[in-house]
């Protein structure tokens, strides 16, 4: 391959990884406290949403795209609400938060379709975009794939040199030890639901602000659920899920830019191209031992003591 | 002897009760600094209820708590903690996927951001100030039980507890590793720390407590200095309240024939295990936790296949006997997890009955529940499993009662081989002899392979006596043998 079809494909790469590695990013938080959200198809869904009709009736991409991050939080707190607040089973909870939150997005949506609003569009970075070969790649993308640069490094710093990392890691691991340590893991549950479903919202909205600059019905056609292997694939570390949403992203662009080049592949076997990508990575991570890296506690309530 | 010093906490008139259960009644205690007190009792006796209310975790129905004597009040076991009361419990509280350090510091960081290399700094200093052998660095999951007991000692040192509070701290040991913590006692206690230790084990509390009360029934028997106890046996004989210690009667039985016979048992942790087995015998395996029981026994109840070698159960080669679910009725296991793998918790006595028998209980695909019932209240009444009624789910039964309960439905089926795992493992003396009773008669039609980590059980028990370390048999031995049985704590560090 030559380098002109190699690196917009890498670019493309970098730009359909961003809104899984943020999804991911939401999942792992989220899950390192001990919860587990299978919602995120339909909290991003519902952040795609909320970040284009933001910015189309606001003019602004910015709020656009954190009123995408407060709805994906809004939906987490009514994750927290059934699974801190009544003790409800955590996959029920989140099987029905992803039909909820598709369901509302296309409702709430319709007539936003075929609209379009000011959505981001790539900023090349001094310098670093004159980079050969890494800066077309890496930095002549829009900003928010920038800001997804620093969101990985900054959730790892989180975990492992912070207080709030440390008892939020704990809570995941074993409540009960938290609470012989005086923790109260609840409160940092709570904490790991609204940051992640925050975190999963900026992933939809990224979908509808950068990827596309309109809205449509399914903008997040599964993505939601691949982030939720990823999490997996990435052993629960913020830096690991970095690779894992890029190699989603490269097989993504690829089989688009394949159908665009007129392929006789039906149509149909290369889009499944993500999800069999999706059962061989998680294969992968078995095989690896990734289970040994799930957080103890995850799935499992905390009951109040008597 | 130490001289008597201050009075760190003082209990009086300490009431506690559960429903109609007076699980604590009228207590009075007092912790000294800088001396170990040993709270000896048997299950049940009321001393986990104390030590709870001495930690913050219950409130007391009446009494008092003085502190340094000032009378206090715990409402949570933050309070009890902040005046340096702490607990090492007897499961452990750690996070596995954490550091030591970061254990360590857990809910006392000290500031929002952590500095790693910091904070295993400090953990490393503390430890070298109490002589506590530990890796700051190590993850906690990749630890031993005694390293993991290290930390959580660690944990209180930190928050410069003056009182900690261990509940049975050798029962997840391995001896050595029980050796270490007893000189570990003893040097925080020469710092100036209070210990209480809790234990229904005569031997450690002779060694390394300074004090020690014995409770029953709730209640304090006696308080007194250890140098004022004449003998093990005065222990007991208060504990228990009466003289059913350490004795039972066994009629010796004729060797029947052979009912278990390993041959050269190979692989999964095991090597070249050869043993045998008769009916009328009582065979104890004795051995560290870990050494290879787990996997002799699961090998030989058809749970594991063997790699290498060959076992003949009841006369059949083991393919042939784990093939026909019949002939598996002549085998009874009792295994050590009660809860989890003897019995299901939700269900009720009599389908907990039916989960090894149905002989006899079937007409074509139908049950013949009446039959069940009677049969198996029955088997609750002989073996007086409380509560008496088979309605009760097996969750609701105690340790003692569940297993009595297990006892009666294997014995129900008339096995020729009885695989008995830690039988008697947390029950109190009471129910531990009549669960021995149960195992001596069983005998009589039976050949029993005993897997047990209490000597004193295995040599009241067994006929003979294999020491394992390791996967490997490492003597095996008449239990008449006085000089091996000498020998025995060598062998099972694998010293001899």
């Amino acid at each position: 391959m030559t380098p002109d079809i190699l690196i917009p494909l890498l670019a493309a790469t970098v730009q359909s990884g961003t809104p899984i590695l943020f999804a991911t990013l939401g999942a792992i938080f989220c899950e390192k406290s001990g919860v587990l959200n299978l919602g995120v198809e339909g909290i991003m869904a519902v952040g795609a949403l909320a970040g284009f009709a933001v910015s189309y009736y606001t003019g602004s991409v910015w709020f656009g795209f954190l009123a995408g991050g407060l709805a994906g939080m809004l939906m987490g707190g009514v994750h927290g609400v059934v699974c801190l607040g009544f003790l409800g089973n955590q996959v029920v909870s989140g099987l029905a938060l992803t039909i909820l939150g598709v369901g509302l997005a296309n409702y709430l949506g319709t007539p936003l379709i075929g609209l379009s609003a000011s959505g981001f569009v790539p900023v090349d970075l001094p310098l670093l975009a004159r980079i050969p070969f890494l800066g077309p790649i890496f930095f002549q993308q829009d900003p928010l794939v920038y800001v997804s640069y620093g969101v990985p490094v900054g959730m790892w710093y989180f975990f492992k040199y912070t207080r709030a990392g440390l008892r939020l890691r704990a809570a995941g691991e074993n409540p009960d030890a938290a609470l012989a340590a005086g923790i109260h893991s609840v409160n940092y549950r709570w904490l790991g639901v609204l940051c992640g479903g925050f975190f999963m919202g900026l992933g939809g909205a990224y979908l509808s602000l950068a990827y596309t600059h309109m809205w449509a019905n399914h903008l997040t056609s599964g993505r939601g659920w691949i982030a939720v292997a990823l999490v997996i694939f990435a052993f629960w570390n913020p830096l690991r899920a970095v690779a894992g949403a890029y190699l989603f992203g490269g097989v993504m662009a690829f089989q688009f830019r394949l159908q665009a080049s007129g392929t006789h592949i039906p149509s149909s076997f290369l889009l499944m191209l993500p999800y069999v990508l999706t059962l061989s990575v998680l294969v992968f991570s078995s095989w690896k031992g990734g289970s040994s890296a799930t957080p103890q506690a995850l799935g499992v309530n905390i009951e109040p003591a008597d | 002897m130490k001289q008597p010093a201050d009075i760190v906490i003082a209990l009086e008139g300490i009431s506690k009760s559960f429903g109609k259960v007076h699980a604590n009644k009228d207590i009075c205690l007092t912790i000294r600094k800088g001396t170990v007190k040993a709270l000896l009792g048997e299950n049940g006796a009321g001393k986990s209820t104390l030590m709870s209310i001495l930690a913050g975790r219950l409130q007391p129905d009446s009494g008092s708590i003085t502190v340094d004597g000032t009378p206090t009040h715990f409402s949570s076991a933050k309070e009890a903690i902040d005046v340096g009361i702490g607990m090492v419990y007897q499961h452990f509280k750690l996070v596995e996927s954490m550091t030591v350090a970061e254990n360590v510091f857990l809910g006392q960081e000290g500031g929002r951001m952590l500095k790693p290399r910091a904070m295993e700094t400090r953990v490393r200093e503390l430890a070298n100030a109490y002589n506590l052998d530990i890796d700051p660095a190590a993850t906690v999951a990749d630890l031993s039980m005694g390293e993991k007991q290290r930390v959580e000692i660690l944990k209180l040192l930190l928050r410069k507890s003056r009182i900690l509070i261990f509940d049975e701290p050798t029962a997840v040991l391995t001896p050595q590793e029980g050796d270490e913590l007893f000189k570990a006692l003893s040097f925080m206690a020469d710092q100036g720390k209070s210990i209480v230790f809790i234990s229904h084990k005569l031997g450690e509390v002779m060694r390394v407590a300074d004090e020690v009360a014995i409770l029953r029934k709730g209640e304090i028997i006696e308080e007194k200095s250890i140098s004022e106890v004449t003998s093990k046996d005065d222990l007991a004989r208060m504990m228990v309240g009466k003289e059913t210690f350490l004795s039972v009667v066994k009629n010796k039985v004729e060797g029947g024939e052979l009912v278990l016979d390993v041959k050269g048992l190979d692989g999964n942790g095991l090597k070249g295990i050869s043993l045998n087995l008769r009916r009328g015998e009582i065979l104890g395996i004795v051995g560290v936790a870990g050494n290879g029981q787990k996997p002799l026994v699961e090998t030989i109840c058809g749970l594991q296949a063997p790699e290498k070698g060959e076992i003949t159960i009841l006369g059949k080669s083991w393919k042939s006997f784990f093939s026909r679910r019949k002939n598996q009725d002549t085998l009874s296991y009792i295994p050590e997890d009660r809860i989890g793998l003897a019995t299901c918790p939700s269900m009720n006595l009599s389908d907990n009955f039916l989960l090894t028998t149905r002989k006899g209980f079937k007409r074509g695909p139908w049950l013949r529940r009446k039959r069940v019932e009677s049969e198996s209240q029955n088997v609750v009444d002989r073996f007086s499993v409380l509560p008496g009624h088979i309605s009760a789910q097996a969750r609701h039964l105690s340790g003692g009662n569940l297993q009595k309960l297990v006892l009666g439905r294997e014995f129900f089926r008339n096995p020729g081989l009885i695989v008995a795992e830690q039988p008697t493992q947390g029950l109190d003396i009471a129910t531990a002899k009549a669960i021995w009773d149960h195992l001596v008669t069983a005998r009589e039609s039976a050949g029993i392979l005993l897997v047990t980590g209490d000597l004193n059980e295995a040599f009241s028990l067994s006929d003979r006596v294999a020491v394992m370390f390791e996967g490997e048999i490492v003597d095996l031995f008449e239990v008449t043998d006085m000089e091996k049985r000498g020998r025995i704590g060598l062998m099972m560090a694998g010293a001899a």
